[in-house]
C-alpha cells in the first residue's frame, strides 16, 4: 500500500515549495513538486521603461540578489545592441562571483548542512578528537581544543535554555544521521562561523552596487564610477578591500567549506553517492565572460547541453531558437491563449493566472490536473536539470582543464567513480568544487581589473543607447546567466519604447515544475524516486535530496 | 528556580560573550537608537533580566531578502545576538524542522507564550485569491489571522510588509496587501526599505527588548529613529546638490567626482532612510555613494514613481517619458495658441464695438 | 452695443491694500515658478569645480523658500480682507452662491469667450467668471502652499512648516506631494498667461481702464450701470 506524505513548507529553502511523495514499502514511488506562491512579476513589468526593468526582476529573489539584475541588463543590451565597456564586464563579473561564493557557502551551512549534521549528537562530542580530526583535515586556525570546547559548551547552555529557536523540532536522532559526534560538532562551529563570515564578501556588492542584498545595475554598464584620485569613486582603497574580501572568502572554502564537505561526504558517499540521481538531462548557459558576454568562447564555465548522461557530446544551446526552449503550464495555474496544452517559447511567453486547486485550507492537491504555479519549462522537449552539476558536467565533458583537474582529484579523494555524481551528495559536492573555481576566477578578474586601470581605461559605462530616442520601435532580446541555481535566462520584447513582453526563465522554474504534457517529471520529482524512507512521520531523505537543489521557489514561479 | 528562563545577558554570558563585548554592544545599541548615555544602562538593565523574547517569522509573498539582510548585521557581536538574544522559533529559511514539525514550531509558541509573543512578517499577504500564498493548505491571511491573535505586536519586514512592495506595483496582479493593511488591533511596526537595513532592524528588535514598547512611529509607521530624516538631508553629496553640481550622465566626469545625482532621477528628496548615516553593511557605502541614484526604495508605492531615472514620475496615461514638465509646456502652448486665436477673432467679430470711436472732440463726461 | 459716448464715471473699485497685494502676488509667483523650475529641472551651470566654493542651487531654493513665505502670508492677508474690505474685494463676489452670479458667468462665456452676442456685461468689479476663477486660484494657492510647505516641514524645524507635516502621510508620501507641487505650477503659468491676456482685452473692448485700475484703483463705469448696481443693493437691502 502506498503512503501519501505532505511535507510543506519545505524550509531551509527560499519560499513556498510543497512535495507530496508516495511510500511503498520504504521507497519512494511517486513524488509531487508544487510552488504555491506567485506574484506576477511578469505582467507587473509590462508597459515600464526596459532601463527599471533590473530593479524590478531583483525583487523576484534576495536570496540570489543581483543575479536576476545582472541577467535584466543584459538583456536589455542585447536588445537594443549595447555592448558594456570591459571594466563594467569585469565588475558584473566580480559582483556575481562574490554571489556564487556566498550563495553557495550559505546553501552548504545554512541550508543543507542540518540534513546531514546531527547537532544535537555535537553534545556527545570529545572536543579534543574534534580538535584532532579538525586539525588533520585543514590548516584553518579555529581548531584548538578549547574552541571546541568553548563552542560545545555554548550550544549545550543554549539547548538547556529550553528555547531551542531554529533548532526545535529537527529530525535529531534519525538513523540516517551517520557522522560521529566530533564531526558533528566541527560542522555546528563552522555553521556559525559561516553565519559571521558570509556578512563580509557581500560587502563587494556594497562597493559596487551600494548595497545587498539588492545592489545596483545600470544599463549599458555599472552605476559605480572609478577615479584613482578621488575619494568619492571606486578608488585604490576600495579596490583594495576588494581584494582582501576574495583572498578571505578564498581562504575559507579552502580551508573550511570544501574540507568539510569531503569530510561529511565521505561518510554518506556510500549510498548517497548513488540515490536522488534523477533525471540524465543537462543544461547550462555558461558564464563569467573573460573577453566579453557577446563572445561565448571566452566564457569561464562553458554552454552546452547533455542528454542521457552522454558525456562524449555536447549539445549546442541556442535560447533564441523557438524550437528549442518552450514553456508548458498543462499542470500550472495559467492559462494560455492557444490552449493549455501548447507550449511557448518565452518571447510569446504569457502569463495568465488560472487557479483551479482547491480553496485552502486544503489536506492535498489533486494531482490530475494543475498543481503549481511553478510553469515547465522543456530544452528539445526534453526535461533538463539545471545548476552546479550540470554546469560541472559541462565543464568536465568539454574537457576544460580547470574543471577536469577539480573533479578527478575530488572524485580520487573520496575514491568513487565518476558515476557518483549522478547523484544527491554529487549535486552538493559539484557546488562545492565550483566554488573553488569561482574563487581562483575572481581574483583573475580581479587582477585583469587592476590591470585595465593601471592602463588608463577607466570607463564604466555606455552611454551610446540611454536616451530611448535612439531605440528602434520594436527590439527583442535575450540575456543569459549562469545563477548559483543555473541555468537563468530572461526574454523581452521592447516596443515603443516600453516592455511590450518580459518573460523569466529560471533555474528552479527549470528543476521544481511539474509534469510536462508527456508527463515526464523535472527535475525534483524525478530525483526523488527510489529514494529509500527509514521513517515517513520525520522524512529527512526527502530533504537532502531536495536541498541538493538549492531551492528558490521565488525565482520558480516570479 | 526549575522555570528560570535565562535572560538575554545570561544566554550570552553562556555563549561565551565577555561583559565587555556586552556593553560594547548595549552602547552601540543606544546610539543606532539616538540615545543618550542613560538609555545605555536601561539596555543593560534590560538584557540582563528579561528572558528571551519568543518570535514568530512568517514568509508570504516576497524575495526572503529581508531574512538575508537581517543576517548581515554587522557588528560582530550584532549576528551572534540576533540570533540568541530573541528566540527565533519559527523562521523557513533557517529553522531544521520541515513540514508538520515545522508547523507545530509556531503553534507551540501561540500556546505557550499568549500575549507575549512577537509576529514579525516578510512579504505581502494576496488578497485578490487567497491561494496565491499557501503554506501547509493554509493561505497566508489564515495563518497571520490566527497568529496575531494573541501576540504583542507585529513587525512588517520591509517594503513587502510594510507597502506591498514590488508585487503590490502597477497592476497589482494578486492583489497584495501589507500587514497593517490586512489585521487591525496589533501595533504594527512598519520596518520600511527594499530591504531595511541590517542594523535598522537589529536596532528595533532591540528596541522592542529594551523599553519593552513599540518605538515612536511617523505617519506612515516606520520607527522615527530610522527614518524620520531624508536620505537627502543626511547624503555626503548634498554640498554638490546646494552648490549645483550635478551629474549630467552616468560615469561622465561629474560621475567621477562624486557629483549630486538628482539629475539621474535620485529620489533622496523625497526618501526616508537611514542610508546616509547608518550606510549598509556595516557602513561601507550605500546606493548613492556607489554611484547609483536613490530609488526610494523606503516609500510606499516606489515602484510606480518610475522611471526611475527621472526626476518626478511619469504622468500617467500620456506615454513614456512624459513628466509633469512636457504636458504643461503642451498645454501653455495650446494656451498661446488660443490666446492668439482669441485675440484674432475678436478683432473680427468685435470690430464694430472696437472701431465705434467716440467722435472727435465729442466729450466723454465723467463725474 | 456700447455707446461709447455714455457718460462715465470713476469709481474707486481697488483700495491700496488689494492693489498691493496683487502686485506682491504677482512677483512672488512670477519667482516661485521660476525658482520652482529651476529646481525641478537645474540646469547644468556649473562643471570641474568643487562644492565648497558654490551654492547657486542652494540660492535658487533659498530664494524660493523665502518668496513662499511672502506668498502665504500675502494670500493669509488677502483672505483676511476678503471680510473688511469694499464691496469689491469680499469674499462673497468670488463664491457663486447665488443665481445671478452663475447667469452673469454664462453671460460672459457667451459674450467675451465664444463671442456669440454682444451684451453687456453690468459688473463693476470682477465679472462672476473671473470671480469665480479667482476663487479656484485661490484654492491652487491654498493647495501649494500646502504641498510647499509640507515638503518643507522635513527641511526645517521651524513652527510654520511643522504645521503641514501632516500633509505628506495624508498625501501618501513625499513622491505625490512633490508632483502634485510641480503639477500645480502649470496652473499658476496657465493662469498667468490667460489672465494677463484678458485684463488687456477688457480694456481693449471695455475701455473701463482695468489695466491701469490695479495700479490706481479706479475704473470708469458707465453711469447706467452704476444706478442699476445701486438699485440692486438697495433692493437687497430692502429684503433683508
Ligand atoms: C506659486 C507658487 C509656487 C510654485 C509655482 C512653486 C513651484 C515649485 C516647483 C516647480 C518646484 C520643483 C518641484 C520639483 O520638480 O521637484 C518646487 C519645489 C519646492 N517648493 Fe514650491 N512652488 C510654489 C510655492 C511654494 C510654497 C508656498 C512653498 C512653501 C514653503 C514651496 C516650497 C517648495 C519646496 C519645499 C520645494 C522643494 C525644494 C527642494 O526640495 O529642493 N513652494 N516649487
Ligand atoms: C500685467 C500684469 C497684470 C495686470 C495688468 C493685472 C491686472 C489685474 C486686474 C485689473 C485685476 C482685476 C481684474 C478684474 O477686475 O477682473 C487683477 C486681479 C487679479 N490678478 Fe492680476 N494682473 C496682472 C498680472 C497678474 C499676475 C502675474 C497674477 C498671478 C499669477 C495675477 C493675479 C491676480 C489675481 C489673483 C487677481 C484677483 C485679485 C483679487 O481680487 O484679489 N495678476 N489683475
Ligand atoms: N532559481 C533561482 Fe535564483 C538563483 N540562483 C535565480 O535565477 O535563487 Ni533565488
Ligand atoms: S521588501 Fe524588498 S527586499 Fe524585502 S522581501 Fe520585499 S522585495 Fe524582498
Ligand atoms: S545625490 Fe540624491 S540624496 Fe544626495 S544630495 Fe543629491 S539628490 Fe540629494
Ligand atoms: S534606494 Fe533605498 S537603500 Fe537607501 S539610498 Fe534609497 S532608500
Ligand atoms: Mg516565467
Amino acid at each position: 500500500m502506498a503512503e501519501r506524505i505532505v511535507i510543506d513548507p519545505i524550509t531551509r529553502i527560499e519560499g513556498h515549495l510543497r512535495v507530496e511523495i508516495e511510500v511503498t514499502n520504504g521507497k519512494i514511488t511517486d513524488a509531487f513538486s508544487a510552488g504555491t506562491m506567485v506574484r506576477g512579476i511578469e505582467t507587473i513589468l509590462k508597459g515600464r521603461d526596459p532601463r527599471d526593468a533590473w530593479a524590478f526582476v531583483g525583487r523576484v529573489c534576495g536570496v540570489c540578489t543581483s543575479t536576476h539584475s545582472l541577467t535584466s541588463v543584459r538583456t536589455v543590451e542585447n536588445a537594443l545592441g549595447i555592448s558594456v565597456p570591459p571594466n563594467a564586464e569585469l565588475i558584473r563579473n566580480l559582483m556575481a562571483n562574490a554571489l556564487y561564493i556566498h550563495d553557495h557557502v550559505v546553501h552548504f551551512y545554512q541550508l543543507h548542512a542540518l540534513d546531514w549534521v546531527d547537532v544535537v549528537s555535537a553534545l556527545k562530542a570529545n572536543p579534543a578528537e574534534a580538535s584532532r580530526i579538525a586539525q588533520s583535515i585543514s590548516a584553518w586556525p579555529k581548531s584548538s581544543v578549547g574552541y571546541f570546547t568553548d563552542i560545545q559548551k555554548k550550544f549545550k547552555n543554549f539547548v538547556d535554555s529550553g528555547q531551542l529557536g531554529i533548532f526545535a523540532n529537527g529530525y535529531w536522532g534519525h538513523k540516517a544521521y551517520k557522522l560521529p559526534p566530533e564531526v558533528n560538532l566541527i560542522a555546528v562551529a563552522h555553521y556559525l562561523e559561516a553565519l559571521e563570515w558570509q556578512k563580509e564578501l557581500v560587502k563587494v556588492h556594497t562597493v559596487f552596487g551600494g548595497k545587498n542584498p539588492h545592489p545596483n545595475y545600470l544599463v549599458g554598464g555599472v552605476p559605480c564610477s572609478i577615479n584613482i584620485e578621488e575619494a568619492n569613486a571606486v578608488n585604490a582603497e576600495r579596490l583594495a578591500f576588494v581584494g582582501k574580501l576574495f583572498e578571505d572568502a578564498k581562504t575559507f572554502v579552502d580551508q573550511v567549506y570544501i574540507p568539510d564537505l569531503v569530510a561529511i561526504a565521505g561518510f554518506y558517499k556510500s549510498d548517497w553517492g548513488a540515490i536522488g540521481g534523477g533525471l540524465t538531462n543537462y543544461l547550462a548557459f555558461g558564464d563569467f565572460p573573460s573577453n566579453g558576454y557577446n563572445n561565448p568562447e571566452s566564457f569561464k564555465m562553458p554552454r552546452g547541453a547533455i542528454l542521457g548522461r552522454d558525456l562524449s557530446h555536447i549539445l549546442e544551446v541556442k535560447a533564441d531558437d523557438p524550437e528549442q526552449i518552450q514553456e508548458y503550464i498543462n499542470n500550472s495555474w495559467y492559462e494560455y491563449s492557444k490552449g493549455d496544452k501548447t507550449g511557448l517559447h518565452p518571447w510569446e511567453g504569457e502569463t495568465k493566472f488560472n487557479y483551479t486547486g482547491p480553496k485552502p485550507p486544503y489536506e492535498h492537491l489533486d494531482f490530475s490536473q494543475k498543481y503549481s504555479w511553478v510553469k515547465t519549462p522543456r530544452w528539445k522537449g526534453n526535461p533538463m536539470e539545471v545548476g552546479p552539476l550540470s554546469r560541472m558536467l559541462v565543464g568536465y565533458a568539454s574537457g576544460k582543464p580547470e574543471f577536469k583537474e577539480v573533479v578527478d582529484s575530488t572524485l580520487k579523494a573520496l575514491d568513487v567513480p565518476v558515476a557518483a555524481l549522478f547523484s544527491t551528495l554529487g549535486r552538493t559536492a559539484a557546488r562545492g568544487l565550483e566554488t573553488k573555481l569561482v574563487c581562483g576566477w575572481a581574483l583573475e578578474f580581479y587582477q585583469q581589473l587592476l590591470t585595465n586601470i593601471k592602463n588608463g581605461d577607466t570607463r564604466t559605462q555606455n552611454n551610446v543607447k540611454w536616451d530611448p530616442e535612439s531605440w528602434p520601435k520594436q527590439a527583442k532580446g535575450i540575456g543569459m546567466v549562469e545563477a548559483p541555481r543555473g541555468a537563468l535566462s530572461h526574454f523581452i520584447v521592447i516596443e515603443d519604447k516600453k516592455i511590450a513582453n518580459y518573460q523569466l526563465v529560471v533555474p528552479t522554474t527549470w528543476n521544481a515544475s511539474p509534469r510536462d504534457i508527456k508527463g515526464q517529471r523535472s527535475a525534483y520529482e524525478e530525483s526523488l524516486i527510489g529514494t529509500p524512507i527509514e521513517d515517513a512521520k520525520n522524512p529527512l531523505e526527502v530533504l537532502r535530496t531536495i536541498h541538493s537543489f538549492d531551492p528558490c521557489l521565488a525565482c520558480a514561479v516570479h | 528556580m526549575e522555570n528560570h528562563v535565562p535572560s538575554f545577558y545570561e544566554d550570552l554570558k553562556g555563549k561565551g560573550v565577555s561583559r565587555r563585548d556586552f556593553l560594547k554592544f548595549c552602547t552601540t545599541m543606544a546610539a543606532f537608537l539616538g540615545l543618550e548615555a542613560s538609555g545605555v544602562t536601561q539596555i543593560v538593565k534590560a538584557f540582563e533580566s528579561k528572558p528571551r523574547l519568543p518570535v514568530i517569522w512568517f514568509h508570504f509573498q516576497e524575495c526572503t531578502c529581508c531574512s538575508e539582510s537581517f543576517i548581515r548585521a554587522s557588528h560582530p557581536i550584532v549576528a551572534d545576538i540576533v540570533l540568541n538574544k530573541i528566540s527565533l522559533d519559527y523562521q523557513e529559511t533557517l529553522m531544521a524542522a520541515s513540514g508538520v514539525q515545522a508547523e507545530e514550531a509556531y503553534k507551540a509558541v501561540m500556546q505557550k507564550y499568549p500575549g507575549e509573543y512577537i509576529v514579525m512578517v516578510e512579504g505581502s499577504i494576496p488578497t485578490e485569491n487567497e491561494a496565491y500564498c499557501c503554506i501547509g493548505g493554509r493561505s497566508a491571511l489564515q495563518i497571520l489571522e490566527e497568529a496575531v491573535k494573541n501576540c504583542k505586536a507585529v513587525v512588517a519586514w520591509g517594503n513587502c510588509a510594510s507597502a506591498g512592495c514590488v508585487q503590490a506595483a502597477s497592476p497589482n496582479p494578486t492583489g497584495a496587501k501589507p500587514v497593517h493593511k490586512v489585521i487591525s488591533g496589533k501595533p504594527v511596526i512598519n520596518v520600511q526599505g527594499c530591504p531595511p537595513i541590517a542594523d535598522v532592524m537589529a536596532g528595533v528588535v532591540v528596541h522592542l527588548l529594551t523599553f519593552d514598547r513599540i518605538p515612536q512611529l511617523d505617519g506612515l509607521g516606520r520607527p522615527k529613529a530610522f527614518y524620520s530624516r531624508r536620505v537627502h538631508d543626511t547624503c555626503y553629496r548634498r554640498a554638490n546638490f546646494d552648490a549645483g553640481l550635478f551629474v549630467e550622465s552616468f560615469d561622465d566626469d561629474g560621475a567621477k567626482r562624486g557629483y549630486c545625482l538628482y539629475k539621474m532621477g535620485c529620489k533622496g528628496p523625497v526618501t526616508y532612510n537611514s542610508c546616509g548615516i547608518i550606510k549598509w553593511n556595516d557602513g561601507v557605502s550605500y546606493p548613492i555613494q556607489s554611484g547609483h541614484p536613490c530609488i526610494g526604495c523606503s516609500e510606499e508605492g516606489f515602484w510606480d514613481n518610475g522611471p526611475f531615472y527621472q526626476h518626478l514620475p511619469e504622468v500617467a496615461g500620456f506615454g513614456i517619458e512624459t513628466t509633469a514638465d512636457k504636458v504643461g509646456l503642451g498645454l501653455g502652448i495650446a494656451t498661446a495658441v488660443g490666446i492668439a486665436g482669441h485675440a484674432i477673432v475678436t478683432n473680427v467679430r468685435k470690430h464694430k464695438e472696437i472701431t465705434n470711436e467716440p467722435e472727435e472732440g465729442s466729450k466723454v463726461e465723467t463725474k | 452695443m456700447r455707446n461709447r459716448s455714455v457718460p462715465l464715471r470713476e469709481v474707486h473699485v481697488w483700495e491700496m491694500p488689494v492693489r498691493v497685494y496683487h502686485w506682491i502676488n504677482a512677483l512672488c509667483i512670477t519667482t516661485l515658478c521660476i525658482t520652482g523650475y529651476i529646481i525641478g529641472d537645474p540646469p547644468a551651470l556649473m562643471k570641474g569645480t568643487e562644492a565648497s566654493f558654490n551654492y547657486w542651487f542652494g540660492t535658487v531654493r533659498f530664494i524660493h523658500f523665502i518668496s513662499a513665505f511672502l506668498f502665504f502670508f500675502n494670500f493669509i492677508f488677502r483672505t483676511y480682507w476678503g471680510f473688511v474690505g469694499n464691496e469689491f474685494s469680499r469674499w462673497y463676489n468670488f463664491i457663486p452662491l447665488k443665481k445671478s452670479q452663475w447667469q452673469e458667468m454664462g453671460d460672459v462665456i457667451k459674450v467675451d469667450i465664444l463671442q456669440l452676442t454682444n451684451k453687456k456685461i453690468d459688473s463693476i468689479g470682477h465679472n462672476s467668471l473671473a470671480s469665480f476663477i479667482y476663487f479656484l486660484t485661490f484654492l491652487i494657492f491654498l493647495l501649494q502652499c500646502l504641498t510647499g510647505f509640507g515638503m518643507y516641514s522635513a527641511m526645517s524645524s521651524s513652527f510654520l512648516p511643522k504645521v503641514f507635516a501632516w500633509i505628506v502621510p495624508f498625501l501618501g508620501g513625499d513622491m505625490h506631494v512633490r508632483q502634485l507641487h510641480h503639477i500645480l505650477m502649470w496652473g499658476f503659468i496657465l493662469f498667468a498667461m490667460i489672465h494677463v491676456y484678458l485684463v488687456f482685452y477688457h480694456d481693449y473692448i471695455e475701455r473701463r481702464g482695468v489695466t491701469s485700475s490695479m495700479i490706481g484703483g479706479w475704473k470708469f463705469i458707465e453711469e447706467d450701470v452704476i444706478e442699476r448696481h445701486d438699485q440692486n443693493e438697495e433692493a437687497e437691502t430692502k429684503k433683508k
